[in-house]
């Protein structure tokens, strides 16, 4: 106790210079706290925003449908919507069909991909339907009802109302067409989603298929508590004799994890250059400050404290400057987190157009949620890192000669 | 046996890519409970022998022996512990850690040695009293004066009870009255607990209260004598 007694004293001593050090330090850690958890916050928004209206926390697929987009993987549902809605963590189930497939409409004909819903659970669940650019929602999924993507209504030069042609190839290789009359149109913001978008009732696109019954896709929407890596396990158990599986969103959907990973990346880069540029002033700080003590030093060692003593000394100076910048650090870290829980940045003033990121559209305001146990574990790193940048500082003034010392003036 | 027995002691320094001698062909023997002076002009050797009895330097060649044991052939550590433990230290000057007050200041060796603060503040507050400077255990070195801090360092050496206490030069910054009443504290305190005091100074005011007057001169022995007071 005496050590630190005496470490908090000598910090204390070059009143400015500690301060600075300190504020560096805390103020990093501010910024380091502020940011991850703005970060994790706004990733875990877009995995949400990104799996409702992508292929859900989890989704089940035939073989490898997953990369090939083989038609021909189709599996019947059956009652496996029933199973799965019964796993505890599982909030909604949504089978869907895709087919590839040409649109006309009286003037124009675009490629297109026919999308086939449940509409009731799709509404619920898909974000991009919460909220139609016009008209209204599918009411049925045997109808000749459809929405479309806006920006392939405006090619086809259609509104609401309107008629097209669909026209898909069907199990047999056979060519199946239909009119079907828009309900309404989407707008995503995603360019390649816009244009291609044509979703019709599950059962009417699976008929059009020839695979009356069967799905592509059984989209999983998890609660918010739950975990994927946890839920996992239960659904490869529940598939076990099925030619069904389970794939996870980040390997369903490689473009949102993947863009994930490389921001959270860069951002790891820039706290790494902050840590060392903050390592690089406390060596600083504590270099001049040791060299400043050197005649006081030799009077230490002269009067019998040992050189491992005298190291110790100053490497409690190094941890008293540690934990007094992690407290007021993780203090401010904390408030800073507060305000971006509470009111989050938004990025609509800075810009106007819709966000994607990795494929997906979120929200334009960023919310930080709490990651505490990142915030203890950044503290301790920082912590440690004091202590580090300590040691040569504490090193050079145990190896001094007591004698030659005290000469020093 | 005496206490402290120098040998043949020579002690060169390197100083570029010449050597500096500043002791040669010394020898040495105190007893206990002597009250020594090392006396000689500025350069003469007087640090030197009393960094090397200190053992807080080592000599280039010859042996100094303090109990019987050489002092020369201990490791760092050992040798931390042995000052810790058998030596007290006064300076010339700031002698004192800053930042500690005057009683943390005396308690310092205390400390090192694992001694609580209760019983540390006990055995220095009579301390205090004795050596005059009695409530001011709180001031920080800055707020007392040169006299009242070098009272404070021979606190802090005679704290732990040393059998020598090793002084350089400590009147060197005080005025002759103050001078005087160090010099007083110390014969006193020599008289009382029977502490061996070797010091060194190049004052003859000094010198001349010291019972044996040991001169040096370019780092040999020029003169032992014991005068009678
Ligand atoms: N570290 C050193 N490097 C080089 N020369 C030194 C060193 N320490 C002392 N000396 C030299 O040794 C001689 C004796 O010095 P010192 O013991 O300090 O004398 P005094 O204390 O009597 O003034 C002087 O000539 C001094 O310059
Ligand atoms: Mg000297």
């Amino acid at each position: 106790m005496d050590i630190l007694t005496l470490a908090w004293k000598n910090l204390w001593r070059n009143r400015r210079r500690s301060f600075i050090t300190l504020t560096a330090l805390s103020l990093s850690l501010m910024l380091m706290q502020g940011f991850h958890n703005l970060a994790v916050g706004s990733y875990a928004r877009m995995i949400d925003s990104g799996v409702r209206a992508g292929s859900g926390h989890i989704a089940l697929y035939r073989g490898d449908y997953n990369r090939s987009r083989d038609e021909a993987l189709t599996y019947a549902a059956a009652d496996l919507p029933k199973q799965l809605s019964a796993v505890t963590e599982v909030e909604h189930v949504l089978p869907r069909v895709y087919l590839p497939g040409l649109a006309q409409s009286s003037r124009e004909s675009r490629g297109i991909l026919l999308t086939g819903i449940a509409p009731a659970d799709e509404a619920a669940v898909n974000p991009f339907l919460r909220q139609l650019e016009a008209g209204s929602l599918l009411n049925s999924s045997e109808g000749r009802g459809a929405l479309l993507g806006s920006r392939l209504a405006s090619e086809l030069k259609l509104s609401v109302g309107n008629k097209l042609v669909i026209t898909v190839q069907n199990r047999r290789g056979d060519l199946i067409s239909e009119l079907f009359r828009i309900r309404g149109i989407v707008h995503t913001g995603l360019r390649d989603v816009d244009g291609s978008l044509v979703m019709v009732g599950l059962k009417k696109a699976a008929s059009m298929g020839g695979f009356p019954g069967e799905i592509h896709e059984l989209a999983l929407i998890l609660n918010r508590a739950a975990n994927v890596s946890e839920v996992m396990p239960k659904l490869t158990a529940l598939m076990r004799h099925s030619a069904v599986h389970a794939v996870a969103w980040d390997v369903a959907m490689p473009n949102l994890s993947n863009s994930i990973k490389l921001d959270y990346a860069s951002q790891k880069v820039i706290f790494a250059i902050m840590l060392l540029i903050v390592t690089i002033g406390i060596v600083n700080t504590m270099l001049m400050s040791v060299m400043e003590r050197v005649r006081e030093f030799g009077i230490i060692l002269a009067v019998g404290a040992s050189p491992g003593r005298l190291f110790q000394m100053i490497l409690a100076e190094g941890l008293v400057m540690g934990i007094l910048s992690v407290v007021t650090g993780s203090l401010l870290g904390s408030l800073l987190t507060w305000y971006l829980v509470d009111h989050g940045i938004d990025l609509r003033r800075i810009m106007p157009q819709s966000i994607e990121f990795g494929g997906v559209i979120f929200d334009p305001v960023l919310r930080a949620i709490w990651d505490l146990p990142w915030m203890a574990k950044i503290s301790l790193y920082l912590l440690g890192l004091a202590l580090a940048a300590t040691i040569y500082p504490a090193i050079k003034a145990a190896r001094l000669a007591p004698a030659e010392a005290m000469r020093h003036v | 046996m005496p206490l402290i027995q120098l040998t043949d002691v020579e002690k060169i320094y390197p100083l570029g890519n010449q050597q500096v001698v500043a002791l040669s062909e010394f020898s040495l023997s105190i007893d206990k409970g002597e009250f020594t002076v090392l006396a000689g002009p500025s350069g003469s050797g007087k640090t030197t022998v009393l960094n090397l009895i200190g053992g807080i330097d080592q000599p280039t060649r010859g042996r100094i022996e303090i109990e019987g044991r050489d002092v020369g052939r201990r490791s760092t550590r050992a040798l931390a512990d042995f000052r810790l433990r058998h030596i007290g230290f006064i300076f010339q000057s700031y002698n004192l850690i800053p930042v500690l007050t005057a009683a943390e200041n005396a308690e310092f060796t205390l400390m090192l040695q694992g001694m609580t603060k209760p019983a540390r503040r006990a055995r220095i507050r009579d301390l205090f009293a004795d050596l005059g400077i009695g409530g001011l255990e709180n001031r920080k070195p800055r707020d007392l004066s040169g006299g009242q801090q070098q009272r404070v360092a021979v606190a802090r050496a005679m704290a732990s009870h040393p059998a020598v206490i090793l002084a350089d030069e400590p009147t060197a910054n005080l005025d002759s009255q103050t001078a005087e009443g160090l010099l007083d504290l110390m014969h006193r305190l020599n008289r009382q607990h029977h502490t061996t005091f070797i010091f060194s100074s190049h004052d003859p005011l000094v010198i001349s209260r010291a019972r044996r007057i040991v001169r040096l001169r370019d780092g040999r022995l020029e003169d032992d004598r014991v005068q009678q007071p």
